[in-house]
């Protein structure tokens, strides 16, 4: 496996996590677009991996879906964070915080000489 | 710990969890796009823009399907179901390829695992049910020059006592039990066992208990208990708990039983299983053996077990052992002098079936190895032989995109399945195929308690496992590289003729084929080279005439006989079978020549001989009755036979055999000579023609003979012998009624004809030598079914140029002549490889010999005829005559080809 989509993958896990945990119950789309315009649209996802992405997270418990309106009255699955994805979110940004503090500090053009 | 959870989640959804239908996500795709269009047409683009947008940015729909679907399930199970299904639709289809595949495969696997059963019973778990098997050994007592035999009971107390560096030392002696009451009383086979026997092997119970501590002493008759086997609760307690603390009677003593073992333990001999078990000190009362006896040094009859201390090396203990024996030995020298002991892996015991059966079984997993090979060597060329029939088929699905790699797991994991199935077959045959190697045991009074646990257990399971495995990947090995090797485009552009590759290929089948023949060549070689070693020895002249005679052992002294009254009734029932019509002569003896058990010696001081150092004076002997000699028709060469006069209260006497007189006389006549043995002097009065003792291929030793009057002892046997005119089974009868009308209660047990009783010795080279020939015959068949896929595959493969060669002229038979050359070619090849393997392995088993006695006499398995080069010759012609038939099938169907047909079809 490559590195680059490891790290991809799992900081858009954490996206859809904390997206979730935001704004409540999502569907698909709606969600993308959301992370998209969280990111103040310097992302741009590719939609085709989302939903992989989406059924792994249900496999790992952290998530679950149910079907249900969207807003033009379409029925359309909506996918909502479960306690064990609560934790996750947690876990996942302290440990996403402690990673940009360290990477930071080698980046700090004046670090300690 | 989460994230691990989550993984294992995941794991188990994907694999097991309900399926996420593919239709929901198809409606959840459409939804996406759908909002992603109508977002784009309120952006002010065209409904039909919008839509091209929102598939892009989707990165294409039948993508994404394929990403969910991969994440959806496990996509290699899902790969290697379908290769399941797929293996077996092609199975299914070539039902005749599949059953020649798993058929064969199921002979060389269920061979392989039935001879790995038997070694495993007897070489690698020899005791069931005890703790710690690896730290046990057998206790061995070595005499002066270097033989083995087993231990004296004050011997085994002293290493008990003494020795710091073992777990324990515990002594057991095979014993034959009479149980129940007079009339309707049961032979039973045990062990009297020293008290500590069930604590040192770390045995334990069933139900009850295993004897205590306070029943580990040495005072005879003080121990009244007994422990059963489970066999023997089930079958005569229906596993009736309350069976503990009731009597058993046991040659007319009543015992408590206090035990029953646990179910996997069968006693200490391997492959034999026992009933019951009674303290050892139980001797004096149960088979009225004497005080004295018990302490006799000389009496060397317990076989013993130790369990090495644990951190203790096997060298250490030996090394303390030897020391304790050596100084033993000269606190002793009267009885024990130049004696030792050693220590050797309970295997190696050479008491017990071990002894016959280690050769053999050698000999059997070398055969079932080739076997195997050869079986092998056919799978992977019916397996080539189909990969060229699909080669399209192969062509075809790469180049719908298949990778290689898949393709190479697919052979793979069919010639798995073929493998299972045939491991399958060949496991369920093994019980099967077990007990038909137990009917090769002699007929002895042993023989029935043969067995081996055929319950599957792991070890064997896990062999057949990894050889089904192994035969798998050397099948398919050579099919799934040549898929990597097919070149795309020349396939599907060939028309259908084999090119250069197809060559190759062909002679990697010839080379498969002859190697095949090799391989055929070495069992056909081991199975004439086995008979013929097995019929030399039937052609030895034993040196008695065991045809007309009877055979049947009494086992008196459980019937709670003395000695006194032990002797009169062989007087009395010899008596009466000579009154019987039909009954020529009538004797009784301690040893059965050439039987199953081990024969027994006696260390005897010759006046007027001088010893060399170290020389063993242990000399095997017989104890008998007058009419023993003349009823062998062994006839005397000078001197006299026993008479009647030779009794308790006449001066000792003693037959010595030729072989004797040339060791100790230098052929001088010994007549009237002293001899000591058993504490007294006997005279010399005769000498008897040498003839054989242990083995038919032995080569003679010295041996003599004691009158049954004078020396017969409590722990001695009774062989009883009635030559008569006719059938020996008839005098069966005589001598139930004859025995009965003596004694109510003396039963006759196991009767049977010397003729059939002697076979034992002959046991080790039976068993080779019709186990060579039955692997020899399926090698042979193997070999032949290769050959004759190859020629009819090669013949199809040239119907164009044969037909061109008929047209243009050629004869018949000459083309028939050349498919038929073309066979003995390759079976020319393997026969030359196949002699100089054979040599090697004549070489091999020409050392493997093998020993059912205490004393290190043993015989060679293969007699002398290892070097024989008619087997060689004889072998060779017929495997070419085998090859010339299986190539003449197609070589027919390759001249009957109508030269029309044949181009037409171009």
């Amino acid at each position: 496996m490559g590195g680059k989509t490891d790290v991809w993958q799992g900081t858009l896990a954490l996206m859809v996590l904390k997206t979730l945990q935001l704004m409540g119950p999502q569907h698909g789309y709606g969600l993308a677009r959301r992370i998209e315009q969280t990111s103040g649209d310097l992302l741009e996802l590719n939609y085709g991996t989302l939903y992989p992405a989406l059924l792994k997270l249900e496999q790992e418990g952290y998530i679950r879906s149910r079907w249900g309106a969207s807003e033009n009255n379409r029925k359309a699955k909506f996918y909502e964070l479960t306690k064990a994805g609560e934790r996750q979110v947690r876990k996942a940004a302290a440990e996403w915080e402690q990673t940009t503090e360290i990477l930071s500090r080698f980046l700090a053009p004046n670090a300690e000489a | 710990m989460d994230a691990l959870r989550a993984r294992v989640r995941s794991l188990w959804m994907r694999a097991f969890g309900a399926r996420q239908r593919l239709d929901e996500f198809d409606a959840e795709l459409q939804n996406h796009v759908a909002l992603h269009t109508e977002d784009g047409v309120r952006a002010g683009l065209s409904p039909e823009e919008a839509r091209r947008q929102a598939l892009i940015r989707l990165g294409g729909a039948e993508q994404t399907r394929q990403a969910y679907r991969d994440r959806r399930t496990l996509p290699w199970i899902e790969e290697l179901l379908q290769d399941i299904r797929f293996a077996l639709r092609m199975m299914a289809r070539n039902r005749g390829f599949t059953m020649v595949a798993v058929l064969t495969l199921a002979i060389g696997i269920g061979a392989t695992a039935t001879a790995f059963t038997w070694i495993d019973a007897v070489l690698l778990q020899p005791l069931g049910g005890v703790k710690e098997p690896n730290r046990l050994v057998t206790v061995e007592t070595v005499t002066s020059n270097g033989e083995w035999v087993p231990n004296s009971y004050p011997d085994f107390i002293d290493f008990r006592d003494r020795l710091k560096l073992f777990d324990g030392v515990a002594a057991t002696h095979v014993s034959a039990f009479s149980v129940g009451k007079e009339d309707h009383a049961e032979r039973v086979w045990g062990e009297l066992v020293s008290g500590n026997y069930f604590a040192v092997l770390g045995v334990k119970a069933e139900a009850g208990r295993m004897f205590l501590p306070t029943e580990y002493g040495d005072v005879p008759g003080a121990y009244p208990v007994t422990v059963i086997s489970d066999r023997y609760w089930r079958s005569h307690y229906g596993a009736d708990p309350a069976v503990i603390g009731r009597t058993i009677r046991i040659n007319q003593h009543e015992l408590t039983i206090v035990g029953v073992a646990a179910p996997q333990f069968h006693g200490s001999i391997p492959v034999i299983s026992f009933d019951i078990w009674v303290p050892y000190m139980e001797q004096s009362v149960l088979n009225g053996v004497q005080l004295w006896m018990l302490r006799d040094r000389h009496d060397r009859n317990m076989l013993g077990i130790a369990r090495l201390r644990p951190g203790v090396s096997f060298e250490q203990a030996r090394l303390e052992l030897k020391t304790l024996a050596d100084r033993m030995a000269i606190a002793n020298a009267n009885v024990s002098e130049g004696m030792s002991a050693t220590l050797m892996p309970l295997w190696k015991s050479p008491h017990g079936p071990q002894g016959l059966l280690i050769g053999p079984l050698r000999i059997l997993m070398g055969v079932c190895v080739l076997v195997l090979l050869i079986v092998c060597a056919n799978v992977t060329n019916l397996l080539l032989a189909r990969a060229t029939v699909r080669e399209k088929e192969f062509s075809a699905r790469m180049a719908l995109g298949a990778g290689r790699g898949r393709i190479a797991r697919q052979v793979l994991t069919e010639s798995l399945m073929l493998t299972g199935c045939g491991a399958a077959l060949g496991l369920a045959a093994t019980p099967w195929m077990s007990r038909a190697l137990r009917t090769l045991m002699p007929p002895s009074p042993m023989a029935s308690l043969v067995s081996t646990d055929t319950r599957p257990n792991l070890a064997v399971l896990a062999f057949t496992v990894g050889l089904c495995v192994v035969a798998a990947l050397a099948a398919s090995v050579v099919p799934a590289l040549q898929v990597g090797r097919l070149n795309l485009s020349a396939k599907l552009n060939a028309g259908g003729r084999g090119g250069s590759a197809g060559r190759a290929r062909n002679r990697l089948r010839s080379m498969l084929v002859a190697s095949e023949v090799a391989l055929a060549l070495v069992a056909l070689v081991g199975a004439g080279l086995f008979t013929r070693g097995f019929q030399q020895t039937l052609r030895i002249d034993p040196g008695f005439d065991p045809n007309h005679i009877l055979l049947n052992q009494f086992y008196l002294s459980t019937n709670g006989y003395n000695l006194a009254q032990r002797r009169e009734f062989c007087r009395r029932l010899g008596e009466r079978m000579l009154a019987a019509p039909g009954v020529t002569d009538v004797a009784y003896s301690d040893g059965v020549p050439l039987g199953f058990e081990p024969s027994w010696w006696e260390e005897l001081k010759i006046e007027g001989y001088a010893p060399r150092p170290n020389e063993n004076m242990n000399i095997f002997r017989n104890v008998i009755s007058p009419g023993y000699l003349p009823l062998m028709h062994i006839p005397m060469v000078d001197g006299r036979n026993f008479t009647e006069q030779d009794n308790e209260n006449a001066p000792a006497v003693m037959i010595v055999n030729e072989a004797f007189v040339q060791r100790f006389f230098a052929g001088h006549s010994p007549i009237g000579k002293k001899i000591h043995g058993w504490g007294s002097w006997f005279r010399v009065v005769g000498v008897a023609k040498d003839s054989k003792y242990h083995y038919l291929g032995e080569s003679t030793p010295a041996y003599f003979y004691v009158p049954f009057r004078q020396v017969f002892r409590e722990d001695m046997n009774l062989a009883f012998y009635v030559r008569s005119q006719g059938d020996p089974d008839s005098a069966l009868s005589t001598l139930r009624t004859q025995a009965r009308a003596i004694d109510p209660n003396v039963t006759v047990f196991d009767a049977a004809p010397l003729k059939e009783f002697i076979g034992a010795s002959l046991y080790p080279q039976k068993v080779a030598a019709s186990l060579m020939t039955v692997l020899g015959s399926i090698a042979l068949l193997l070999a032949a079914v290769g050959l004759y896929s190859v020629m009819a595959y090669s013949v199809a493969q040239r119907t164009q140029e044969i037909g061109v060669r008929m047209a243009l002229g050629a004869n018949p038979v000459h083309v028939s002549w050349m498919v038929v050359r073309q066979g003995l070619g390759l079976a020319t090849g393997g026969l030359v490889v196949g002699t100089a393997l054979a040599i090697g392995m004549a070489r091999a088993i020409e050392s493997v010999s093998f020993t059912n006695s205490g004393m290190g006499t043993s015989a060679r398995l293969l007699g002398s005829g290892a070097n024989h080069p008619l087997i060689y010759v004889g072998a060779a012609a017929f495997l070419s005559v085998v090859a010339v038939l299986a190539s003449y099938l197609p070589a027919r169907r390759a001249a009957s080809v109508d030269p029309m047909q044949a181009l037409r079809a171009e």
